[in-house]
């Protein structure tokens, strides 16, 4: 028969033949690859001669002088920025109604959250067509009145960004509602009722009670929405490539078109990097304010 | 003993497996394009394979856009296609072949007999340093297609001059038509066709090859007052207030269903048109675009669309090959190209008798025919150019429309994209192979 071992050696061995198969595969298919990109960042390498030469940092110097580079790092932020107003913010207001709502919810559920396991390729299908300067987007907006507002959606330097932003949100917001409606759920209904007892009406119950009690589920979304916002890549090369001009150029489109397409991966690599620590220094800062206020 | 004989011959027949499936070649083709675009090449693999039991093709076929990034880490990585398409010229395949990733097919050349069959301008554009990397297989060209119904409606007659061309859009205009010439520009490379034209218009083909393979710069004045022309016809709404926000495969769909009466394209429509038209394809035409200027010639697009190329650690080279030699230089192969739309390079005469080209196939080669002694120029700048400068060019031709960068500014980045490729060694000299 099976006896656990008890010594203090066993135990501290049994939880890292535990992770052994996990971690082995995330070595292989997660911190190989990084360590690969990386590496890359300091040669010239164009993906296509066997040899690299080490350029030290002459790829990240590049990085600084290369307007084309600030244009996409704006423009991601900018993306992201829209992408965690609508996702966490929009994301929370409705997962708040739901968890009130009892008459069909499953079925508003279900379609909010449907468009999360559609195809990136497909939801830019769907939105590419419908932002056509005939689509049914502009034809919506002239049937009730606002023809003023439509525009050439993909066309348009000032529209294009906002444009495939709500595109990604509409597909990725359900996930946010879900995980919020999974803490709605875990907040003790007592606080509500002394809410209620104190005499609290709904919006002030659910900015002293709600907030509050969401907190680590708040940022367990906000960091799910900015690391996701982040490396986007399909519904944007699909729907413009970046374009029109540069107008939607994010980082990882430009980073796909200097390594990909011009054959630069060492540059290429040295843009994804840059992204890693972008994403890295922004959820960290995020952590330590979430950790400020909770103390 | 049965038993030992039954076993014996079981063991015959397992150690015999391997050995007939060492025997047989299996030539992986990669080919870059479109769904419906590309059907010949399976079908070319399908009557290959009928007639050859010792070798398989497996044609895979992959989007234009994702082609070249998944085929270039394949090869790095010794894999990947057995024979693949990709983009020729001075600008595309150096790294290619300075990377040792293709095959130098220059025996072939000579062995095959293929001389007979490309052209020699097609091999420069397909070999450097003395040495064939490529076969040159097809020939494209560009035209205006136009919807015969509506030009009819509206009593109009395919132009012959610049300022016919100009009534012809005018009158389209006032009949209600928003998008007199289609574009889908937020595709970017569909305008690349309109600057390759018009580029060859301008300047040329001396004054496209001077700047591909000599001193020329793309700030030369004839390429400066292209991409100003192109602006001022963007201006004026020849396509459309909006060409780019309509992508190319939505701006087709409403070509075939006769809402745009225009666009400037290739060959390679005429497929998926038959399939939306069906009989309906009668209504279309083709008609080469008038020269712009009144000292200009008509120059055709002509170039060659891709190169076919040869993985260089392929254990199936000569298979490769074989099927090479049955899609470009065999008359049912070279029958089944035309059918299909697609020219092959080379003589015509014999496939031709055979062949059953699509009508509008036929229109467009005669267009092109028509003019042929003015000489001709690369239809496709875009692939014979690097990927730096195409970038580039893309992002230009569509500040161009947009109206927010001058033609001096956009060839002005041009020159300083075609320079640095220069620098990092990513154009070829120019090409040809001596005779043995």
């Amino acid at each position: 028969m099976f006896s656990y071992p008890d010594s203090k050696w066993a135990q501290r061995l049994n939880p890292v033949l535990f992770l052994l198969p996990a971690l082995t595969i995330y070595a292989v298919f997660a911190l190989y690859p990084t360590y690969s990109v990386i590496e890359y960042s300091f040669t010239d390498w164009d993906g296509i001669r066997p040899e690299r030469n080490f350029v030290g940092l002459e790829n990240y110097q590049r990085l600084f002088t290369d307007k084309i580079f600030w244009e996409a790092f704006r423009n991601t932020f900018i993306w992201s920025g829209v992408i965690i107003v609508i996702n966490v913010g929009l994301g929370l207001v409705i997962a708040a109604m739901l968890a009130r709502v009892w008459k069909a919810r499953l079925l508003i559920q279900t379609c909010i959250v449907l468009p999360v396991v559609i195809s990136p390729m497909a939801v830019a299908t769907i939105w590419r067509w419908m932002y056509q300067p005939a689509g049914v987007i502009n034809q919506v907006l002239e049937n009730i009145g606002l023809g003023a507002l439509a525009t050439p959606w993909l066309g348009s330097p000032d529209a294009v960004l906002y444009a495939l932003a709500l595109a990604h949100s509409w597909s990725t917001i359900g996930l946010s509602v879900i995980i919020f409606l999974a803490g709605l759920q875990a907040v003790d209904e007592d606080l509500y009722e002394a809410a209620r007892v104190d005499g609290a009406n709904p919006f002030q119950a659910f900015r002293f009670v709600t907030l509050p009690a969401l907190r680590p589920v708040t940022a367990v979304v906000f960091i799910l929405t900015l690391t996701q916002s982040f490396k986007v890549f399909d519904i944007v090369w699909a729907t413009t490539q970046g374009g029109p001009i540069r107008f939607s150029e994010i980082l990882s489109t430009y980073m796909y078109k200097r390594g990909a397409l011009e054959n630069q991966y060492g540059y290429g690599s040295a843009i994804g990097v840059a992204l890693l620590v972008i994403v890295s220094i922004a959820t960290i800062l995020y952590m330590q304010i979430q950790n400020r206020e909770d103390r | 003993m049965k038993a030992i004989i039954g076993a014996s011959a079981l063991i015959a027949a397992f150690l015999a497996l391997p050995i007939s499936a060492h025997a047989q070649s299996e030539v992986v083709v990669w080919v870059a394009g479109e769904p419906g675009q590309t059907t010949v090449y399976d079908d070319l693999a399908a009557a290959f394979n009928a007639q050859n039991a010792a070798t398989t093709v497996t044609v895979v076929k992959n989007s234009s856009d994702l082609f070249n990034p998944a085929l270039i880490p394949a090869l790095s990585a010794g894999e990947g296609p057995d024979l693949f398409s990709f983009g020729t010229g001075p600008g595309q395949p150096a790294a290619l072949i300075a990377g040792g990733l293709v095959a130098d097919l220059t025996d072939a050349y000579f062995e095959h007999g293929w001389g007979a069959t490309i052209p020699a301008g097609i091999v420069a554009q397909t070999s450097s340093d003395g040495k064939l990397w490529a076969f040159g297989n097809e020939v494209e060209t560009t035209g205006m297609f136009y919807n015969k119904a509506i030009f009819s409606d509206h009593g109009i007659e395919v132009p012959t001059s610049w300022a016919e061309m100009e009534v012809v859009v005018s009158k389209l205009q006032q009949a209600g038509f928003d998008t007199p010439i289609g574009l889908g520009a937020a595709d970017k490379w569909p305008i690349s066709h309109w600057q390759s034209m018009m580029f060859g218009r301008y300047a040329g083909p001396e004054g496209i090859e001077s700047v591909l393979f000599g001193d020329g710069a793309w700030t030369d004045a004839p390429f400066v007052a292209a991409s100003a022309k192109l602006q001022e016809m963007g201006k004026a709404g020849w396509f459309g207030p909006t060409p780019v926000a309509i992508g190319y495969g939505e701006l087709m769909d409403r070509f075939w269903a006769g809402e745009v009466p225009m666009t400037f394209t290739g060959p390679w429509v005429i497929g998926g048109g038959t399939e939306a038209t069906g009989d309906r394809i009668g209504e279309f035409g083709v008609f080469a675009v008038p020269p712009i200027e009144d000292e200009q010639k008509i120059h055709p697009t002509n170039s060659i669309g891709s190169g076919w190329y040869i993985r260089e650690s392929s254990e199936n080279k000569e298979a490769a090959i074989d099927f090479l030699n049955f899609m470009f230089t065999s008359t049912e192969g070279r029958v089944a190209l035309l059918n299909a739309g697609t020219v092959p390079v080379g003589p015509l005469d014999t496939a031709l008798a055979e062949a059953k080209m699509p009508v509008l196939a036929v229109d467009i080669w005669k267009a092109s025919d028509d003019h042929a002694a003015n000489g001709s120029v690369p239809a496709f700048l875009d692939t014979i150019t690097p990927g730096s400068l195409t970038t580039v060019s893309y992002d230009g031709l569509q500040a161009l429309l947009l109206d927010v960068m001058t033609a001096e500014e956009f060839a002005a980045e041009m020159q300083n994209a075609w320079v640095a490729a220069k620098e990092a060694g990513e154009i070829m000299l120019p090409g040809g192979i001596a005779e043995r």
